[in-house]
């Protein structure tokens, strides 16, 4: 469904990544996991054209999307949910999801999808007037996933959902992060907080420089390297 | 005797306070007209369009030579004017501000050619049409509105129905409209705007035509009220920016509100000062509120509408 082809990319003359292939098949979960610095989050911004690409392929259902413009992204089905709980804060609930269905023309479109989508977050369902920034942390990370949902996504990118949030909060991310895959999309995760991510991956690519550095299904967890650093064992 | 001199002052006084609230409110509306679109385009875009003010000059001179000068009817001339005062508004965005964003200049390189703009209009209004003042004649200018204790044009009346009208439509627009709510929305939080697929520059260019629209009609208003002067736009603007700033600099309804502060405040204290202190008045507050309440009447307010 979605394929990295030695991508070189990074932020004007800062490269971060130095030919990363990922691999995504349809309904699958993929978690990214990798150090603090190692371009995980440049992985996800690269997909989603928001970082200078410099050499490389993104192909998405056998089409090159490599640097195609953002909106057409939503429009052939990927969303992503960028870091730390970006919601719009001085926007309503319902107008962050309005937001979320910004390429949608029609009103009633709209309104019917909001509705759908709130059935999956009964916390957002009572709060749909208030202001975002009134929410909990754990809400608008809620808010920031729903938000993504409103455009059908095939392929979801959410890059460090768990970030800041209680173990609580994490494991109902996680949990509708699995309801959400069901449902038919793909997802790619990008994880610091590894032990949570890799209990729902299907598969699992370690990060490491700007190069993938290991990469298979659950197995290589029992990697001494990889359960020392990421999973925090000892 | 002293004691007659200071009541016959304050009986003078009193009788003038109605007028003077009255000349408050049209000034205010004035005010709030400019400071409202200058704040919009601060609210979305964050920088100080000071350039604002040189399509005030400009809505100003197109309205006086199409009536006055070409003798187009009043309905015509009032649309070619706003037309063009919105066409000069785009053109400074596209021409101007657009490759500086590009090219992510800094906010203090886009406030000089900012300045440096409106310094650049005034200097054509002025070549153009020299330093004199140019009065609009209207027939119905002449119609006035006495009630004794107060009196008022019927150029004053319109300008104040106007703006208040003005202020509700872009309320709604604002809180209503999908346009409205993706430059809210854009304000708020750039980066999770393009993510959700919302174009900075397609949004950016209706805010200059709203702001540049609230711009023609205040420099009409202007115009029509007073008289058109090369430094009208440069007079007016740095009034904007003081009630921008004394309403809360990142709030459009702040604006408003400093709007009618600064016009109050203007004529009300010319009740105990001589006229030529209005623009004392207005610094002095602006020096208040930057030293003690920076953020504004209204700033601070977490919804910037």
């Amino acid at each position: 469904m979605l394929e990295i082809k030695k991508i070189e990319s990074g932020y004007d003359k800062l490269q971060i990544l130095f030919g990363v292939n990922m691999k995504l098949d349809p309904n699958e979960i993929v978690v990214l996991i990798g150090p603090n610095g190692a371009g995980k989050s440049t992985v996800l911004k690269s997909v989603f054209n928001l970082a200078n690409i410099y050499k490389g392929k993104i192909i998405y259902k056998n089409k090159d999307i490599t640097r195609i413009p953002t909106h057409e992204l939503i429009e052939l089905g990927i969303s992503f949910v960028p870091q730390g709980r970006q919601v719009f804060n001085t926007l309503t609930v319902k107008e962050n999801l309005e937001m979320g269905a910004f390429l949608i023309n029609e009103k009633d479109l709209v309104e019917k999808k909001i509705n759908e989508v709130v059935e999956h977050f009964p916390d957002l369902k009572k709060k749909m007037n208030e202001f975002a920034s009134n929410l909990s942390g754990g809400q608008q990370q809620m808010l920031a996933i729903a938000r993504a949902l409103m455009q059908d996504p095939q392929l979801l990118l959410l890059d460090e959902p768990s970030l800041g949030l209680s173990p609580k909060v994490m494991k109902d991310i996680f949990q509708k992060i699995v309801d959400i895959n069901r449902e038919g999309a793909a997802i790619l995760i990008v994880e610091q907080n590894a032990k949570q991510a890799v209990k729902i991956a299907d598969r699992i690519y370690v990060l490491e420089d700007g190069k993938i550095a290991m990469h298979g299904d659950k197995k290589i967890l029992k990697h001494e390297k990889i359960k020392h650093i990421y999973l925090g064992g000892h | 005797m002293v004691f007659d001199k200071y009541e016959s002052q304050r009986l003078r006084m009193g009788s003038i306070l109605p007028q003077l609230i009255v000349n408050g409110l049209i000034a205010g509306s004035i005010y709030a007209l400019v400071a409202s679109g200058f704040s919009l385009v601060y609210y979305v875009i964050k920088f100080l369009h000071f350039a604002h003010g040189a399509v005030l000059t400009i809505s100003a001179y197109l309205f006086f030579v199409f009536l006055n000068v070409l003798g187009m009817n009043f309905v015509l001339a009032l649309l070619l004017a706003i037309i063009l005062a919105i066409a000069l508004g785009l053109l400074i965005n596209f021409v101007v501000y657009k490759p500086l964003r590009k090219r992510k200049s800094s906010n203090v390189v886009l406030l000089i050619i900012s300045l440096t703009l409106l310094s650049f209009f005034t200097s054509f209004a002025l070549a153009v049409f020299g330093s004199s003042t140019k009065t609009i004649l209207l027939a119905q200018q002449n119609i006035i509105f006495d009630f004794g204790a107060i009196r008022f044009t019927i150029i004053q009346l319109a300008a104040f129905l106007l703006a208040i009208f003005l202020f509700f439509a872009l309320w709604f627009i604002m809180k209503k409209t999908k346009l409205g709510k993706s430059m809210r929305a854009l304000a708020d939080n750039k980066d999770v705007a393009q993510v959700v697929g919302i174009n900075p520059e397609k949004v950016y260019t209706y805010t200059f035509i709203i702001a540049s629209f609230l711009a023609a009609i205040a420099g009409i208003i202007i115009g029509l009220d007073q008289n058109v002067f090369p430094r009208l736009g440069f007079n007016f603007i740095v009034k904007g920016f003081i009630s921008s700033v004394v309403g809360g600099i990142s709030s459009v309804p702040g604006a408003i509100v400093g709007g009618f502060f600064i016009g109050l405040a203007e004529n009300l204290g010319i009740w105990v000062l001589p006229s030529g202190f209005k623009s004392v008045i207005s610094f002095t507050i602006l020096f208040i509120f930057l030293l003690f309440r920076p953020q504004g009447i209204l700033g601070g307010k977490k919804d910037g509408i």
